[in-house]
């Protein structure tokens, strides 16, 4: 860090929060300390817990779905059970899991870190959103114990209004979910525009940060569409008002549209940060200035807005009328362009690159691959030919899981994996992270690959039996989510066990020059000793100093060979 | 973007400092926004046609603007705000335009009124199917209000 | 609305006295300047998320009124333009009496400020009232939303099957073709036609103006803690932000209302 001014004028926050010098961590103690804490680090890992949980319980449900799928007809659970199983995998994974994941725990974590703040401009308003979003899991979660819900995540009408099963605690948990939503967006947006620290301009922006912001935009400015419309569809069960009721003069394709205008955008809420979060990693493990860092920055603003434009093409077979299925068409193929963008400046990155193999560039790279994958088939469905014989088959799960699993969870483990030395002060073990990839990786296009071929051969989505020859993809598919599952949880024990056995992380293990990277690991109360004054960009790597590169191993005890240069 | 504050230069002392109108003026406002409340009920007898909602809702687009830039201090304050501001109606009209766009034309490609098209063996909405056959529902689909209607008109103007 | 409180008190509560910063100074910033902005420029992406939220129910508004001008038309004959305008007067003057409890904080005059607030909460109050009064003459009249519209079991004139001030005889959801239009007397005592689709205009008309009423009892608690914060002296010319911020949430209310108030009571063809 180049020029230190200003130092923090300790014993402000000394008595409520700790000693501003102190590893956050270890600042203050007792559960209470955790509980109401206003340290957006600490925030950070207790969403992180969360997210992680609900990830779990997503997980499982997807495996029991996969292994009922295994055979013809049935062979654990009955046709109704295996509604309600992906209805709660989708709802779960969405609203619990991928929407909050990155932006809420990595984000709140990194984001005031990498802009040289000392926290959240609303530290408060932080915590209450993590209390809603508490909150809005209870009552998601009990409509388990009231029965359960067999919509599916998009809670379609007439059938949500019609069926009996526990709709409303499932919608009105959602509606709290998206408030919490919207808070952690809001506080992002302002902290990004009044937190930064001198020297920080827009340009020196990291690209995490930048990613954060545009999904903040969008966070705000979609989800209150879905809270209007849950809120109606509560109405409508409620009091039959029948804006979406055929019967009494509403339209159900209505439905559809207000859905559609926050859930597509939310499409980015869960690629955009995921996209985010790769840029650091390529960035770090390349040793290379990003690429046009500022057009990949200007990609995520794109994408956020371009986002809002396309949510016609859920509505293609829906009864739409031509004009708006052709606009929507044309619109969708204008977001290839800002993703386009980033998977080439992100390989011309890597180009003569100083490439470190690393576990979290690992996922990095999986996670170009994969979202290739995932936005090249959307483009077959955003066409509208090809998307009336795709609509609800096989295609379409694998398309949008190739683009969620492949594109975002893969982007989040690595960012775990990535910034774990820095928020816990351990060191993984890097042989098994890199084992766990490799299940993950193989595991995931097992699941998936087999999807795509039987989806273009006409399998329908959501369906509980299916024909004999789609048997051979059924079961590989199944046998793929447990080799995807021993991955998981192969990365998830190689991630715990560091707490309990890791070496103690130095400052700056993977040798960055990300500002993040600047700070003690783990980093203090206030993040920085002194606020930060910043005279050059993340990545330039030509620019920072031999100090700053330093791994900082020596400090800690040797540097261990699986972390040299590969 | 250049309105928000970069940090401590924000401002010499780093007080804050904002602009204080007179309690004439505050009043002056409310008074214009009166106005502008008779204004837009007293046009509502008159009929323009299709250009009533446009008359009710520039004069609200009005109203909406006085109080946002002055009750709302937009005039004196940062930039940005009143973007963000603005950005809420700008997602919001392309909200409404390509939704409106979308059910709009399907209504105008079928040749009854979309919503009151009512199956008579179901008493279900059938959308993009042949139309009812029950004397009522013909009645229905013409254009306007039924026959049954008309006297009532008529009653009306008394 | 989470949000108002939330950033108030997260700057009402007392930081440390520290010879450098005052104590409404929170510890993450640095100037005063630099938090009163950022609650500013919270509070203003909030009301664009408000924006967003009533503007669901703007466009479904602007489909049905595209799809079925004529039953709007009529319908809309049936509320009270006099109790809507006088509506929007209280809730201007609330906003003028909200922007001047601001000017006062600014000023330094503390008990000025609280006059003008207690105003302010006064005229939410007179507008609540006025809405009931509205709301319970529908409710009278069975002209309520979705399949409650026209219910029998809704209104007593209607169950003595006589054209007794309403019309609704039909109960749209057993109803198994499309109903014929029927005659009605409205607000100005006119016999006029009234489909029984206008279930939809007056779904939205309860569901905006219930909405917006949620928003003006939200209004009301931030202005009444903005208040007890007031006359415990919490605010000062160099610290008003909540003061502000409620402020800006009020003025949001009464937006919301200059729109509704057109669209809802006076777009359509005079009698």
């Amino acid at each position: 860090m180049a020029a230190v001014d200003m130092p923090i004028a300790g014993g402000h926050a000394e008595d409520a929060h700790g000693d501003p010098h102190a590893n956050y961590l270890k600042a203050s103690h007792g559960i209470r300390s955790w509980l109401l804490t206003l340290d957006h680090k600490r925030i950070g890992l207790m969403y992180l817990t969360m997210v992680c949980l609900a990830f779990l319980v997503g997980g499982i449900f997807a495996l029991l779905m996969r292994i009922e799928l295994f055979t013809r007809g049935r062979t654990i659970v009955d046709g109704e059970t295996y509604n309600r199983f992906f209805t709660l995998h989708g709802a779960v994974m969405v609203f619990l899991f991928i929407i909050p994941s990155v932006p809420a725990a990595l984000g709140n974590f990194f984001l005031p870190i990498m802009i040289g703040a000392k926290d959240v401009a609303f530290p408060r308003l932080n915590l209450l959103s993590f209390y809603i979003y508490l909150i809005g899991v209870v009552i998601l979660l009990t409509s388990i114990v009231m029965g359960a819900v067999d919509t599916g995540w998009t809670f379609y009408t007439p059938y949500s209004v019609q069926t009996t099963n526990s709709v409303i605690s499932m919608t009105f948990g959602v509606f709290v979910l998206g408030f919490s939503s919207i808070l952690t967006g809001l506080n992002f947006l302002v902290t990004v525009h009044t937190m930064r620290a001198p020297g920080i301009s827009w340009s020196r922006l990291p690209l995490f940060v930048w990613g954060m912001y545009a999904t903040a935009l969008i966070q705000v400015l979609a989800t209150p569409v879905l809270a209007i419309t849950l809120l109606l569809l509560i109405c409508e069960r409620f009091f039959g008002i029948g804006i979406f009721d055929p019967k009494l003069g509403g339209d159900p394709v209505l439905f559809q549209h207000f859905f559609w205008f926050y859930s597509h955008p939310a499409v980015y809420i869960m690629i955009v940060p995921g996209m985010a979060i790769n840029s650091e990693l390529i960035a770090t493990f390349s040793r290379r200035a990003v690429f046009g860092a500022f057009a990949v920055a200007m990609s995520s603003i794109a994408l956020a807005i371009l986002g809002f434009l396309v949510w016609g093409h859920h509505l293609f077979v829906a009864g739409m009328s031509e004009f708006a299925t052709m606009s929507f068409s044309a619109l969708t193929f204008l977001v290839a362009i800002p993703s386009g963008v980033k998977i080439f400046n992100w390989t011309a990155t890597m180009y003569k690159g100083s490439i470190l193999w690393a576990s979290p560039m690992l996922y990095g790279m999986a996670f170009i691959f994969l979202f290739t994958i995932g936005g090249l088939t959307g483009l077959f469905l955003g066409s509208l030919s090809v998307d009336v014989h795709l609509t609800d088959t096989y295609f379409v799960v694998a398309h949008f899981h190739y683009v969620m699993m492949g594109g975002t969870v893969i982007a989040f483990l690595g960012g775990l994996l990535y910034w774990w030395p820095k928020m816990t002060g351990k060191m993984h073990d890097e042989f098994k992270a890199k084992i766990g990839f490799w299940l993950v990786f193989i595991g995931f296009n097992t699941v998936f690959i087999p999807q795509f071929i039987m989806g273009s051969r006409g399998m329908p989505r959501r369906y509980y039996d299916y024909l004999p020859q789609y048997e051979p993809f059924h079961q590989t598919s199944t046998v793929g989510s447990w080799i995807l599952a021993a991955g998981l949880f192969l990365t998830a024990y190689t991630l715990l066990e560091a707490l309990w056995k890791g070496r103690k992380a130095p400052r700056n293990p993977w040798g960055s020059a990300g500002y993040e990277w600047m700070t003690d690991t783990p980093p203090c109360l206030a993040n920085f000793h002194s606020t930060p004054t910043m005279t050059r960009g993340p990545y330039d790597y030509h620019l920072a100093t031999p100090e700053e590169l330093a791994t900082g191993w020596d400090e800690v005890g040797g540097d261990p060979s699986e972390n040299k240069k590969g | 973007m250049s309105a928000e504050a970069p940090h401590v230069t924000d401002h010499d002392d780093g007080a804050v400092h904002v602009h204080i109108a007179s309690t004439r003026f505050y009043i002056g406002i409310f008074a214009a926004l009166v106005c502008l409340t008779i204004a837009t009920v007293k046009v509502s007898y008159y009929d323009f046609g299709s250009a009533n909602i446009i008359i009710a809702l520039a004069i609200a687009a009005t109203k909406g603007a006085l109080v946002a830039t002055f009750f709302m201090h937009l005039r004196h304050d940062k930039l940005f705000n009143t973007l963000a501001f603005l950005a809420g109606f700008v997602f919001l009209a392309i909200f409404i335009l390509l939704t409106y766009d979308d059910l709009g034309v399907r209504a105008k490609q079928m040749p009854w009124s979309y919503v009151q098209h009512i199956s008579a063996e179901t008493g279900e909405l059938a959308p993009g199917g042949e139309p009812a056959t029950s004397a009522t529902q013909d009645d229905v689909n013409e254009e306007g209000p039924p026959k049954a209607g008309e006297p009532a008109k008529g009653e009306k103007k008394e | 609305m989470a949000n108002v409180s939330e950033t108030a008190a997260g700057a009402v509560e007392a930081g440390h006295d520290d010879h450098e910063h005052p104590g409404f100074l929170k510890h993450h910033f640095d100037t005063p300047a630099q938090q009163y902005n950022a609650s500013k420029l919270g509070m203003w992406v909030f009301i664009a998320t408000e924006i967003l939220m009533f503007g669901g129910l703007f466009c479904a508004y602007a489909i049905w009124r595209g799809l079925q001008p004529e039953i709007f038309d009529q319908a809309h004959h049936f509320l009270n333009k006099i109790m809507g305008a006088s509506n929007t007067v209280v809730l201007l003057f609330s906003s003028l009496t909200a922007a001047l409890a601001v000017r006062s904080a600014q000023t330094g005059k503390r008990n000025l400020t609280s006059f003008y607030l207690i105003v302010t909460i006064v005229c939410a109050a007179a507008f609540l009232v006025i809405k009931y009064f509205e709301y319970s003459h529908k409710f009278h009249l069975g002209l309520l939303p979705g399949h409650c519209f026209g219910h029998p079991k809704l209104s007593a004139a209607i169950q003595n099957g006589q054209e007794v001030g309403t019309c609704l005889r039909v109960d749209v959801n057993a109803a198994p073709v499309m109903p014929e239009w029927v005659k009605a007397i409205d607000e100005e005592g006119h016999v006029t036609v009234l489909s029984p689709r206008a279930n939809m205009f007056f779904a939205l008309y309860f569901v905006m103006t219930g909405l917006h009423g949620i928003h003006v009892i939200v209004g009301m608690s931030v202005l009444a803690w903005v208040l007890y914060k007031n006359i415990r002296g919490t605010f000062s010319p160099a610290y008003f932000t909540p003061v502000d911020l409620g402020a800006l949430y009020w003025h949001l209310v009464d937006i919301v209302w200059i729109f509704l108030f057109p669209l809802l009571y006076l777009v359509g063809k005079p009698e």
